[in-house]
């Protein structure tokens, strides 16, 4: 019978398996992020660096081009530095795709009064979290975490396994310090939506929050004569993190223990999921 | 006797340091339930607490016998909610927020798509549903959200204000599909309003809140029923007897402004009074029943300044 001519009745199919249904969110996520051509054209952007990078392993370790550059060990070194400097550069494309995409995410439903709709179905608000989340962090994850990773197979392959043995920190590296700003950029992204509600002003929030604490950061410390003001610096912070997992020899920040900008860094998180915690909320107590 | 489907045992709610249900016991069995009260009465704060979205600082409430307070989660599967207030994403177009909803529900999305096309076909929006709801006007919102309510083929069925701010075509639409599902029967009806004519002309029962505790229950098809016997008459060709005449059947009777009114004792139906008529060749020129109207119940509800507490 032809859908129009049907009357209403009830539901008695089969369901989804409930730990799959934030994958529904994630879903309608994407589509609607790359509704946007000039977006979805800006993030294969983002891959760019990442091609080049490979290209350069490749000849760098290509004995027709080190004869005729006339080198014998490769026209660089591919070290911690190397790839923190890869990282760090990936690192500011993540920053800016999260103020683009985080507030198209969260500030939309949250302006039509659209979470009613997703928590009055058997779905969670951490459900919704990870839903919107995941979003972020794929994508993220697939400008950070994905070409360092592949730079590591990469040289491990041009390399051997010898190389890949003794460099395994660097897989290791790549791998948590790019978790730990996935993370953070999350999270930073669905507060900074969560607390404006208006997607340009979230955006720019989001970037300002870089530059603020930064500010906020030297104000703490030529006023106290300290250095704990670097403690709310996500730059310093995330830095520090990576500096010590790439096993960097040169000291940056030292002023900061390692252990400290990983507390600190669990405790901002901390706070941006109390500040979700606070926001999303189907009701609130009017006081 | 069915088992309720919504119970609530000395239900109370606080929200900040105000208690805003204070105890509430009920049992409801009936297809359509109105919910009344005025502002502020908490009957916005009782249907968050059926979802989940608040905790009861005491007692109980259970829908189709689970827990609100541990079974959230399956209550929200069993439940399909309109909310009052706007509740949609502005650039998305209708079938994909119904078929969203309906997948957050656990539909699979083939089977999705399907009911929230047949959702946007029975509530009228068929010829929109390609179209952005941002677009929709207030009563197109409202048929959008019924939609996403009832997509999943909920078991219970929450309605706040459906017909909050639609036009009187509109609202003539909404009402006759809610009786519609009504007499489909495969779901109970809660409607919270404050249009006590729409809470009339669609359900069974009706329970009014004032100031967060319930302050009268009625069973309107019941009260339909006791007060059918009331009846009004206007004549032409009396000559002042047919009042007595009925009096003498063993109805009590009173003539006001030409109006005769009686209730019928056990025995006598209407055509009894037809024949008596035809006897006495007198017109009946408009005979109908009265009763108690819902507006009354409020009323009288609303001046009570004792809130009785109990079970009903």
């Amino acid at each position: 019978m032809a859908v129009y001519k049907r009357t209403y009745k009830g539901y008695a199919g089969p369901l989804t398996h409930p730990a799959t249904r934030f994958l529904v969110l994630q879903r309608y996520a994407f589509r609607s992020v790359f509704k946007s051509r000039m977006l979805l054209m800006a993030y294969m952007a983002c891959f760019i660096p990442c091609i080049l990078v490979i290209c350069v392993l490749y000849l760098n370790q290509n004995a027709t081009v080190l004869a005729l550059i006339q080198q014998k060990a490769g026209f660089i070194k591919v070290n911690g530095q190397f790839f923190i400097n890869f990282l760090g550069f990936q690192s500011v494309l993540a920053g800016v795709l999260t103020a683009f995409i985080a507030p198209t995410l969260i500030a939309p439903d949250l302006t039509n009064g659209a979470l009613g709709m997703y928590m009055s179905r058997p779905f969670s608000r951490a459900e919704y979290l990870l839903g919107k989340g995941a979003v972020i962090a794929f994508l993220t994850g697939a400008i950070t975490m994905l070409p360092t990773g592949l730079m590591f197979l990469v040289q491990s392959m041009l390399m051997g396994w010898n190389w890949m043995l003794s460099n395994f920190y660097l897989a290791n590296g790549s791998f948590f310090s790019c978790a730990i700003l996935i993370l953070v950029l999350t999270l930073l992204g669905l507060a900074m939506s969560a607390l404006v509600r208006w997607r340009i002003v979230a955006g720019a929030l989001i970037l300002a929050v870089f530059a603020i604490g930064k500010g906020f950061a030297a104000m703490i410390d030529s006023i106290m004569r300290t250095h704990n003001g670097d403690y709310i610096d996500l730059q310093i912070l995330l830095t520090k993190v990576s500096t010590d997992l790439f096993q960097v020899p040169a000291p940056i920040y030292d002023e900061i223990p390692v252990v400290g900008a990983w507390i600190a860094l669990l405790a901002i998180c901390g706070f941006l999921l109390w500040i979700l915690n606070r926001k999303l909320r189907v009701c609130e107590v009017a006081r | 006797m069915t088992a309720p489907h919504i119970e609530l045992e000395d239900l109370r709610v606080t929200l900040g340091k105000r208690e805003i249900l204070r105890g509430l016991n009920l049992q409801l069995r009936g297809l359509t339930v109105g919910l009344l009260g005025p502002n502020g009465a908490g009957k916005s704060t009782l249907i968050s607490t059926l979802l989940g979205f608040w905790t009861p600082s005491a007692g109980t409430a259970r829908v189709m016998g689970l827990d609100v307070r541990t079974q959230a989660r399956e209550i929200r599967a069993l439940i399909g909610y309109m909310p009052e207030n706007d509740c949609f994403i502005a650039n998305m177009s209708a079938i994909s927020f119904v078929r969203l909803g309906a997948e957050l529900s656990g539909l699979p999305p083939d089977q999705a798509l399907e009911r929230a096309h047949e959702a946007l076909f029975y509530v009228g929006l068929g010829e929109a549903r390609y179209r952005k709801l941002g677009a929709f006007s207030l009563g197109m919102k409202q048929m959008a959200k019924l939609a996403t309510a009832i997509v999943h083929g909920p078991k219970v069925l929450i309605l706040d204000e459906p017909t909050n701010g639609l036009d009187p075509q509109a609202r003539t639409r909404m009402i006759k599909l809610i009786q519609e599902m009504r007499a489909l029967g495969t779901m109970h009806i809660v409607i919270c309003s404050h249009l006590l004519r729409d809470i009339e002309e669609t359900c069974e029962e009706a329970v009014i809140l004032k100031a967060g505790q319930i302050v009268h229950y009625s069973n309107l098809e019941e009260e339909r029923a006791s007060n059918r016997r009331f009846v009004e008459m206007e004549t032409e060709g009396d000559d002042g007897t047919f009042a007595d005449a009925i009096g003498k059947l063993g109805c009590v009777c009173s003539v006001t402004a030409g109006k005769i009114r009686t209730v019928l004792p056990e025995g006598i139906e209407i055509r009894d009074i037809y024949r008596l008529a035809a006897d006495r060749d007198i017109q009946l020129r408009r005979l109908n029943y009265k009763r108690d109207s819902l507006e009354d119940i409020f009323l009288k509800a609303m001046d009570a300044k004792e809130v009785p507490v109990g079970r009903l």
